[in-house]
C-alpha cells in the first residue's frame, strides 16, 4: 500500500513540481507570476485534445502546435495583465492574472464544451510491475519528463547565451541591460517558457485525468502553494517541493484515510509558512532602509 | 456630504425591499451582506493593504456557529450572533501569526491554504457540520414574538452593512485606521513613529474576519441552510472582487463593489451563463483603466478643484522634549561575514548636532539603521538616557524618544500632510516650525521634494523625540533649500533635541555640526570639530585617496583621435528637481577621461545616463557620431558603449565563467573560439580569476568582483569603457592592484570615462577631467593642472 | 448564487390565461458535467408534450383540450428540474413556500422528496440514492457474490447521501464492508484511495461519482492492474464514458431506470419512433442517452398531464393533489399503479432498476452485448 502511494505521490508530485516550475521562471526573471498557471495547464490539454481527437492530427504534431499556442498565451498573459502593472509597481499583476484565468476558463467552457473528454494515448495506459507495484507507462514518463525539464531548464540556463542572459535578468536587471540584454524581451521569453511548461503538464496530466475546463483550477492552485514551499527562487528546490507535496499528500491518504488529505496538507502548508516564511529551500533577503 | 449620499442610499434600499417582491428581497439581503464581507475585506485590502484571498473562511465561521447554536443547541440567533464574530475575529487574529511573517503571493499561498482548510472542516466534521449536506432549518431570527420573516432579514441585513460602513468610517478616522494606512504606504517609516505592524496588522486581521463572520451568520438566517459548496474558493475571488472592482479603501467602495457584483449578473439575466466569463472582463477591465476602482474614478472625475489650506505661521517654537543623551559603545555588525560596522562609538547630546560623515560604503546608514532598531547590532551597546536599547524593535526604540527620517523621504503617501503629522501625534503648527508653506490637505506622495523632506521632519519632531536621526536630507536639494533646511536643523538642536546626522553635503556638515565623526570602511577614523576633521590628514586619504599628495606621474603625450563621446547640456534625475543640470562633456579616442566630484554631485547619475539606463533624458548624448540620448541601454551596449556600474553588480549567483560569458552578450557574430580566446586574454590580465573560474561571483571578495566587473566589460570589446567608482569599497593594496590593471589598458590605447571619488588615483590614470559639483561642471582641463586648481578640495571637503 | 437563479425562475406565478397553453417550466443546469441530462430532458418532456397536444391537449376543468407549452425559466404550472441533488435540494423549499409543484425526473437524493415539509409539493420520476444503494448491494451479491465491498465516493454531496444509503442498506443486510474512501472531483490519481480498500481485503467495489470522476477511479485501477467488480450509481451515464475511462470503462455496472435496448414495450418502441422522427441525430437506441433522462422524462410528463386534468386546474395544491388521484398509467418504464401518495412522492422503487455498462459508446444493459 505505502509502495503505490510512494509511486502515486511521487507521479503527482512531479506534476505539481513541473507547473510549479512555470511560477519559478516568471518570477526569478520579473519577480511576478500567472496566478492562473492552471489555466495554462488547462489549455494545454484542450489544444492537445483539439488537434488529435477532433482534428485527427497525430499526436507528435498536435502536442507541438498545443504548446506553441500556450506560448501565445503565455505572451498575452504577459503582455495583457503582468506588465501594465508591474512596469508601475503595482502588484495588481496577482489581480489581473486571476481575471485572465477566469476568462480562459470561461471561453473554454463555452467553445470546448461542458463535457469532460478523454484524451487516450494507447502507449501510456500499459502497465508494468516495478517493485511489485504496479505502475503505468506515463506515471513513469511524467517524472523522468518533470526532471527532464528541470534538467533541460538548468541546461539552458547555465549553458547556453540566452539562457544565461535570463539568470543574469534575475539577479540584477540593470546589469543585463548593459550587458546589451533586452530585459522586456527576456520577461516575455519567461512567460512564454513557463507557460508551456503548464502546456506540456497539461498535456501529459490529459491521459490520466479528465479534459475539460476547469480541470487546472485546484492543481493550479497546489502548484502555487508547491512553487512557494520551494521558495521559488530555485528550480531543484521547486521540483523538490513538488515531489514532496505529492508524497505527503499520498501517504496521508494512504495511511490515515482520504477524509484527512486536504486539510493536513493545507494545514502543513500554513505552517510551514509560518515557520519558514521563505519556503523550505528560499532565502531572506537582507531588509534595506 | 458623501455621508449624506450614503444615508440615502440605504434609506433607498430599505423602503426598496420594504415594497419588492420576493425575488429582489433576496437580491437585497445578498447584496448587504456581500457588502459587509467587502467593507470587512476593504479594511483588510483598503486600510492595510493584506490581500487575503481566503475571506470566505471567516464567512463560513460565521455562518457555520450561528447555524450549529441555532439548530442544534437552539441558541437564540441575538446569542449566537456574538459568538460568531467572536469566533471569526479570533480564528482571523490567529491567522495573522502565520500570515504576517509573509507577504504577497506567500501571503496570498496562506490565505488561499486558511479558505481551503475551512472548506474542508465543514466537509470532514460532520457530526458538528453536517458534512456535505450541510445543515438546514436555520430560523430566522425573531425578536420577542416577533419573527423576522424573509423581509425583516433582508432589512436587517441592510441596516448591517449601514453600520458596517459607518464603522469603518470611524475606524478609518480613529488612530488605529490611520495606523493601518500608515503601515500600507510605508511599514518602515510607520514603525519609526512608534507603531507596531504586527499589532496594527493583527488588529486588521481581526476586524475584518469578525465583518465577514457576522456576515456569515446573517447568511445562515437569511438563506434558512448552509453547506460547504456555499464556501468555495471563487466566493473568496468574489469578495476580492468587490473591494477591487468597488474600490479598495475607500467607503463606499465595497458597497458599490457588491452593487455591480451582485445585481449585474441579474440585471443580464438572459447572459446568467457567461457570468464568471463577465466578471473576469470587467475585473481586469477595472484594473486597466481604474486602478483605484469605481468609486476612485468617480470621484477623479467630479473632483472639484479644493482650496489649498497653509499652516498657520507666526512664531513657533517646538514643544520641549525630555532632554536625553545617546550614548553608543563599540556597536558592530556583519552581513555574510562582512563586517558593515565595528567597534562604532558616539556620543549625541542634547542640544548638539553629531554628524557621520564617510565615503559612500563607510557604513553611515548602517549605524543609523543599528541605532533605529532595523539592524540588531552584534556587539555593543545603545543607549538613551541610559536606558538600554540595542536590538530592540523599531517601533519601541521610536517609543524610547528616537526619531528618524530615511534617504528617500518615507512618508504615508496615501495620507494628506496633516494626516501625517497627526498620525504621529503632532499638530500642524510644527509644519510652521519647519518651513513647510504648503497646503496642508494636500496628499503627501504628490509633494515636492523640497516640501517631502520637510514634512518628513516635522513628523519626526511629532512624536516628540529626545533624538532625531536625519539620513542625507541635502540629497537633491537645490542650494537655497539646503541652506534652509541647515538652519532648521540648528533649531530643532538648539531646541533641546540631540541631532544626529549623516550627510554629504559638505557646507551643510561644516556649518552645523558640533562634533563630526568620520567613518571609513566600516570604522571611525577620525572624531572632532569640525574644522579639525577637515584638516586630518585621515581625513583627506579617506576622501582623496592614497595619491592625493603625489603629483600625477609625467606621461608620454598621446595623439586624441576623433570624438567618440559628446555629451551636451545633459539634463537628468529621478525626480522633479533633475540631478543634472546641463553637463557637457567631451571624450575623445584613445583618452582617458576623470569625471571628478563629492558624493551626490552627480557623478553616477551622469553615467547611468549615457550608458541608457537612466531615461528620459533632456539635452544630446551622441556616441560615435549617432545620436543615443533615447535609446534604452540594451540598444546602446551594442553599439560599442560598456558600462562597469558602480558596486560591481557582478551577476553572484553565476560563475565566473559565465559572467565573462555575458560580457560578450552584444557578440553575436563573435565566434565562439573568438570569444573563447578573449576570456583567455581577460585571465592573463586578471590572473586571479583564473583560479576563480568555475566559482559563483557572489563568493568572490570585493576587489575580484570588480577585476571581474571590468573584465566582463571588456569582453564586448567596446569603443568606450565606462568605469564608474572602481575603487569603491576596497582595501588600498587592492586598488593599486586595479589601477595597474587600468593604467596597462591605457597603455593599450582604450578610451575610458573614470568616475571616482578617489581624486589623486582617478588623475593619476587620466589624460583629462572634469570637476562636477551640484550637477553642473565646475571645473575641466588637462589631468596634472586640475589637481593645483582647488576646485577639487573645494567640492569634496568644502575648504575655501 | 445558485439561489438566486431559481428564485428568478419562480418569480411570480401567474395564473395563466383560459385558452393559452399550460406552461411546462424547465430548469437545467447551466454547467458542469451533467450538461447533456439538460438536452435529453428536454427531448422526453417535448416528445410527451407533442404527443399530449396531438391528441387534443389536456382537459382542465370545463375547457378542453389545453395545450402544453415547454418553458425555460418562465411562469409555470409545474417546474420540472434537471439538476444535480444540491441544486434540486435548493429549489426544493422554495417551491414547497410557493405552493409550485416540482416534479423532479433526474436527481436522486433521498431528501428531494422526502423533505420533511408538511406540505410536500415535491414528485419524482427517478432513481432515489437509498433505493440505488439497496439495489447496488443485492446487485453485488446476486451477481459477484461479493461479500466484502470498499466504497469509493466522490466528496460531495451526493456522495455522502450515498454513504449513508450504502451503510445503511449493508446495515440491513447485516454485511461489512471494507471501507469506505473519498475521493475529490478533480483528482488525478485514486490510487491511494483505492490502495487502503484492495489491503482491506475488498472484493468489489461500490462506486458514486459523475462521469468525469468515475472514469478516474476505473483509470487507477487499471494502472493499479487491479480489477475487482465495480458496481456503480449511475453516474457513468452521464457523458462519453468510454472515451475516459477506456477500454476498463465495460467493467462497471450501473444501474439505471430504462433501456431502448432489447425488446421494447409498445410504448417503448413508439417513443423511439418519435425521437428518431424528431431528432434526425437519433438513428437508433444508443442515441438516446442519457436515456434514464428521456424515459423519466417522458414518464414524469405524462403523469403531470394526468394530474394537471385530475386537478381540473393549474393551481398549484390542486395539481399536487392530482398526482395522488393518478390510478393506473401504462408508461414507458413501467405500468404505474397508484404511484403517488402523501406518503409516497417516488413513483418508482428498486424494483424497476435496469442494470447496464458501456460496450463501446452505448449504455446496454448488463449481458445484451458483449
Amino acid at each position: 500500500m505505502i509502495g503505490s502511494a510512494l509511486i502515486s505521490g511521487l507521479g503527482l508530485g512531479s506534476m505539481y513540481g513541473l507547473l510549479a516550475l512555470g511560477f519559478y521562471v516568471t518570477f526569478a526573471v520579473s519577480s511576478t507570476v500567472n496566478f492562473a498557471q492552471g489555466s495554462s495547464m488547462m489549455l494545454g490539454a484542450v489544444f492537445a485534445y483539439t488537434f488529435s481527437v477532433r482534428l485527427g492530427w497525430p499526436f507528435v504534431p498536435a502536442a507541438a502546435i498545443a504548446l506553441l499556442l500556450c506560448a501565445l498565451y503565455g505572451l498575452a498573459v504577459e503582455f495583457l495583465a503582468v506588465r501594465p502593472f508591474a512596469s508601475r509597481g503595482s502588484n495588481a499583476w496577482l489581480m489581473a492574472t486571476v481575471a485572465l484565468g477566469i476568462i480562459a476558463d470561461n471561453t473554454v467552457l463555452f467553445t470546448f464544451g461542458k463535457e469532460p473528454r478523454g484524451l487516450a494515448l494507447p502507449w501510456a495506459s500499459t502497465a508494468t510491475t516495478v517493485l511489485g507495484v504496479h505502475v503505468s507507462t506515463l506515471q513513469i514518463a511524467i517524472p523522468a519528463v518533470g526532471l527532464a525539464l528541470a534538467a533541460l531548464l538548468h541546461w539552458f540556463s547555465r549553458v547556453t547565451r540566452h539562457g544565461k542572459a535570463m539568470l543574469a535578468v534575475v539577479q540584477n536587471a540593470d546589469a543585463a541591460r548593459l550587458m546589451g540584454i533586452n530585459v522586456p524581451l527576456a520577461i516575455m521569453a519567461a512567460y512564454a517558457v513557463s507557460t508551456i511548461f503548464a502546456g506540456a503538464a497539461g498535456i501529459m496530466i490529459a491521459p490520466l485525468s479528465t479534459v475539460h475546463s476547469d480541470m487546472g483550477t485546484v492543481f493550479g492552485l497546489k502548484a502555487f502553494a508547491v512553487a512557494i514551499l520551494g521558495g521559488i527562487t530555485s528550480a531543484w528546490g521547486v521540483m523538490l517541493a513538488g515531489l514532496i507535496f505529492g508524497v505527503v499528500e499520498s501517504l496521508i491518504t494512504a495511511l490515515l484515510g482520504s477524509a484527512y488529505t486536504q486539510i493536513l496538507t493545507f494545514t502543513l502548508v500554513i505552517v510551514a509558512l509560518a515557520l519558514m516564511p521563505h519556503g523550505l529551500f528560499g532565502h531572506a533577503e537582507l531588509k534595506k532602509v | 456630504m458623501k455621508l449624506a449620499l450614503l444615508i440615502v442610499a440605504f434609506a433607498a434600499a430599505i423602503a426598496f425591499t420594504t415594497v419588492a417582491n420576493s425575488y429582489y428581497v433576496f437580491i437585497m439581503a445578498t447584496l448587504a451582506l456581500t457588502a459587509v464581507a467587502g467593507i470587512g475585506l476593504n479594511v483588510l485590502l483598503g486600510l492595510t493593504g493584506q490581500v487575503s484571498f481566503g475571506h470566505v473562511g471567516f464567512y463560513a465561521l460565521g455562518a457555520y456557529a450561528v447555524a450549529v447554536l441555532t439548530v442544534a443547541a437552539k441558541w437564540n440567533f441575538w446569542l449566537a450572533l456574538p459568538v460568531a464574530a467572536l469566533l471569526a475575529g479570533a480564528i482571523g487574529a490567529l491567522l495573522a501569526l502565520p500570515a504576517l511573517r509573509v507577504r504577497g503571493p506567500y501571503l496570498a499561498m496562506v490565505t488561499i491554504a486558511f479558505g481551503f482548510v475551512i472548506e474542508n472542516l465543514a466537509v470532514e466534521w460532520r457530526s458538528v457540520t453536517g458534512g456535505q449536506n450541510g445543515i438546514m432549518g436555520v430560523p430566522q431570527p425573531a425578536l420577542g414574538a416577533f419573527a423576522f420573516g424573509e423581509r425583516g432579514v433582508a432589512i436587517a441585513a441592510i441596516v448591517l452593512a449601514a453600520l458596517a460602513a459607518y464603522g469603518f468610517h470611524l475606524l478609518n478616522g480613529s488612530k488605529a485606521g490611520a495606523a493601518m494606512r500608515a503601515v500600507k504606504d510605508t511599514e518602515v517609516a510607520a514603525e519609526s513613529i512608534g507603531l507596531d505592524p504586527v499589532r496594527i496588522k493583527t488588529l486588521a486581521f481581526a476586524i475584518s474576519a469578525v465583518y465577514a463572520g457576522v456576515a456569515g451568520a446573517f447568511f445562515a438566517s437569511l438563506s434558512g441552510f448552509v453547506t460547504p459548496s456555499t464556501f468555495s474558493f471563487s466566493q473568496s475571488i468574489l469578495f476580492v472582487l468587490v473591494v477591487i472592482i468597488g474600490g479598495a479603501g475607500s467607503l463606499a467602495g465595497p458597497l458599490v463593489g457588491a452593487t455591480i457584483v451582485v445585481l449585474l449578473p441579474e440585471a443580464l439575466a438572459a447572459l446568467a451563463e457567461y457570468r464568471l466569463l463577465f466578471f473576469g472582463a470587467l475585473l481586469l477591465g477595472v484594473l486597466w483603466l481604474a486602478p483605484d476602482g469605481v468609486t476612485g474614478l468617480v470621484a477623479r472625475l467630479i473632483a472639484r478643484r479644493r482650496k489649498p489650506r497653509f499652516a498657520s505661521g507666526g512664531e513657533v517654537t517646538l514643544p520641549p522634549a525630555q532632554r536625553l543623551t545617546l550614548e553608543v559603545r563599540g556597536v558592530g555588525i556583519a552581513f555574510g561575514g562582512v563586517k558593515a560596522a565595528s567597534d562604532v562609538s558616539l556620543r549625541a547630546p542634547p542640544g548638539k548636532v553629531t554628524t557621520l560623515i564617510g565615503p559612500n560604503g563607510a557604513g553611515k546608514t548602517t549605524v543609523l539603521n543599528m541605532l533605529s532598531g532595523f539592524y540588531r547590532p552584534d556587539a555593543g551597546s545603545i543607549a538613551i538616557g541610559g536606558r538600554e536599547i540595542a536590538g530592540a524593535a523599531a517601533w519601541r526604540i521610536a517609543r524610547a524618544g528616537i526619531a528618524r527620517t530615511y534617504q528617500t523621504a518615507q512618508l504615508f503617501g496615501s495620507m494628506t500632510v496633516a494626516e501625517n503629522l497627526g498620525i504621529a501625534g503632532g499638530g500642524e503648527e510644527l509644519l510652521a516650525f519647519v518651513g513647510y508653506r504648503g497646503d496642508v490637505d494636500g496628499r503627501s506622495a504628490d509633494l515636492p521634494h523640497v516640501d517631502k523632506r520637510l514634512v518628513e521632519i516635522a513628523r519626526a519632531l511629532a512624536t516628540r523625540p529626545s533624538v532625531l536621526l536625519v539620513d542625507e536630507p541635502a540629497a537633491g536639494l537645490a542650494r537655497e533649500d539646503k541652506a534652509r533646511l541647515a538652519t532648521l536643523l540648528r533649531r530643532i538642536a538648539d531646541s533641546g533635541v540631540a541631532v544626529v546626522l549623516v550627510e554629504h553635503d559638505m557646507p551643510v556638515v561644516m556649518g552645523i555640526s558640533d562634533t563630526v565623526i568620520v567613518l571609513d570602511a566600516g570604522v571611525v577614523i577620525a572624531a572632532g570639530a569640525p574644522a579639525d576633521v577637515q584638516r586630518n590628514p585621515a581625513v583627506r586619504k579617506a576622501y582623496l585617496g592614497e595619491e592625493a599628495a603625489r603629483p600625477p606621474e609625467a606621461r608620454g603625450p598621446r595623439a586624441a583621435g576623433e570624438p567618440y563621446l559628446a555629451v551636451g547640456k545633459l539634463q537628468a534625475g529621478y525626480g522633479a528637481e533633475p540631478v543634472l543640470k546641463g553637463v557637457d562633456l567631451e571624450v575623445r579616442e584613445r583618452e582617458v577621461v576623470a569625471v571628478l566630484g563629492a558624493n551626490g554631485a552627480g557623478k553616477s547619475t551622469l553615467m547611468r545616463a549615457i550608458a541608457g539606463l537612466l531615461r528620459p533624458v533632456a539635452g544630446g548624448i551622441a556616441f560615435g557620431g549617432e545620436d543615443v540620448a533615447r535609446l534604452p541601454a540594451h540598444k546602446i551596449a551594442p553599439r560599442g558603449l560598456a558600462l562597469v556600474p558602480e558596486g560591481r553588480q557582478v551577476f553572484p549567483e553565476l560563475s565566473v565563467l559565465h559572467n565573462l560569458e555575458l560580457g560578450a552578450y552584444t557578440r553575436r557574430s563573435g565566434r565562439k573560439g573568438e570569444i573563447g580566446r578573449d576570456i583567455a586574454a581577460m585571465l592573463e590580465r586578471f590572473p586571479r580569476l583564473r583560479e576563480r573560474l568555475h566559482q559563483r561571483a557572489g563568493l568572490l571578495s570585493g576587489g575580484e568582483q570588480q577585476m571581474l566587473a571590468v573584465a566582463r566589460g571588456l569582453m564586448a570589446r567596446p569603443k568606450l569603457l565606462l568605469l564608474d567608482e572602481p575603487s569603491l569599497g576596497l582595501a588600498p593594496i587592492v586598488i593599486n592592484d586595479l589601477f595597474a590593471a587600468l593604467n596597462r589598458l591605457r597603455a593599450e590605447s582604450a578610451t575610458i570615462l573614470l568616475v571616482d571619488q578617489m581624486a589623486g588615483l582617478a588623475l593619476g590614470l587620466a589624460d583629462r577631467a572634469y570637476v562636477i559639483d551640484g550637477g553642473r561642471i565646475v571645473a575641466s582641463g588637462p589631468a596634472n593642472e586640475i589637481a593645483t586648481t582647488g576646485a577639487l578640495e573645494r567640492a569634496y571637503l568644502a575648504i575655501t | 448564487m445558485k439561489r438566486l437563479l431559481i428564485t428568478l425562475a419562480l418569480a411570480a406565478v401567474l395564473p395563466a390565461a383560459a385558452q393559452e397553453p399550460i406552461k411546462i417550466g424547465l430548469v437545467t443546469a447551466l454547467s458542469g458535467q451533467s450538461a447533456r441530462a439538460g438536452e435529453a430532458l428536454t427531448r422526453g418532456l417535448q416528445v410527451a408534450i407533442d404527443e399530449i397536444n396531438a391528441r387534443g391537449g389536456v382537459r382542465v376543468g370545463n375547457q378542453s383540450g389545453r395545450k402544453l407549452e415547454l418553458v425555460r425559466r418562465d411562469d409555470e404550472a409545474t417546474l420540472f428540474g434537471g439538476l444535480d441533488s444540491p441544486v434540486a435540494l435548493a429549489i426544493v423549499p422554495i417551491a414547497n413556500e410557493n405552493k409550485l409543484p416540482f416534479m423532479d425526473p433526474w436527481a436522486a437524493g433521498t431528501p428531494i422528496t422526502k423533505n420533511g415539509a408538511k406540505d410536500n409539493y415535491v414528485f419524482r420520476v427517478s432513481a432515489v440514492d437509498e433505493l440505488v444503494d439497496k439495489a447496488m448491494l443485492q446487485y453485488a451479491q446476486k451477481t459477484f457474490n461479493a461479500r466484502n465491498c470498499g466504497m469509493i465516493l466522490v466528496n460531495n454531496p451526493w456522495g455522502e447521501s450515498n454513504e449513508k444509503g450504502l451503510r445503511a442498506a449493508l446495515a440491513e443486510k447485516g454485511v461489512k464492508s471494507a471501507g469506505m474512501e473519498k475521493f475529490e472531483p478533480n483528482d488525478i490519481d485514486v490510487v491511494p484511495q483505492l490502495s487502503r480498500l484492495k489491503s482491506a481485503g475488498a472484493d468489489c467495489l461500490f462506486l458514486v461519482g459523475n462521469v468525469g470522476p468515475s472514469s478516474q477511479v476505473v483509470k487507477s485501477l487499471d494502472r493499479m492492474g487491479w480489477m475487482p467488480p465495480i458496481v456503480s450509481h449511475w453516474g457513468p451515464a452521464g457523458g462519453r464514458f468510454t472515451e475516459l475511462a477506456g477500454p476498463s470503462a465495460k467493467n462497471v455496472h450501473f444501474v439505471q431506470t430504462y433501456s431502448f435496448f432489447g425488446k421494447q414495450s409498445a410504448v417503448g418502441e413508439k417513443v423511439l419512433k418519435a425521437l428518431m422522427a424528431k431528432y434526425p441525430d437519433i438513428k437508433g437506441p444508443g442515441d438516446v442517452t442519457p436515456a434514464v433522462g428521456v424515459a423519466n422524462a417522458y414518464d414524469a410528463m405524462m403523469l403531470t398531464a394526468l394530474a394537471i386534468q385530475n386537478a381540473g386546474s393549474t393551481d398549484g395544491p390542486k395539481v399536487r393533489d392530482g398526482y395522488y388521484k393518478i390510478d393506473r398509467y401504462d408508461g414507458l418504464i413501467k405500468t404505474y399503479t397508484k404511484p403517488f401518495s402523501p406518503q409516497q412522492h417516488d413513483a418508482l422503487n428498486e424494483n424497476d432498476y435496469v442494470w447496464a455498462q458501456f460496450i463501446d459508446n452505448q449504455i446496454v444493459p448488463v449481458g445484451v452485448k458483449q
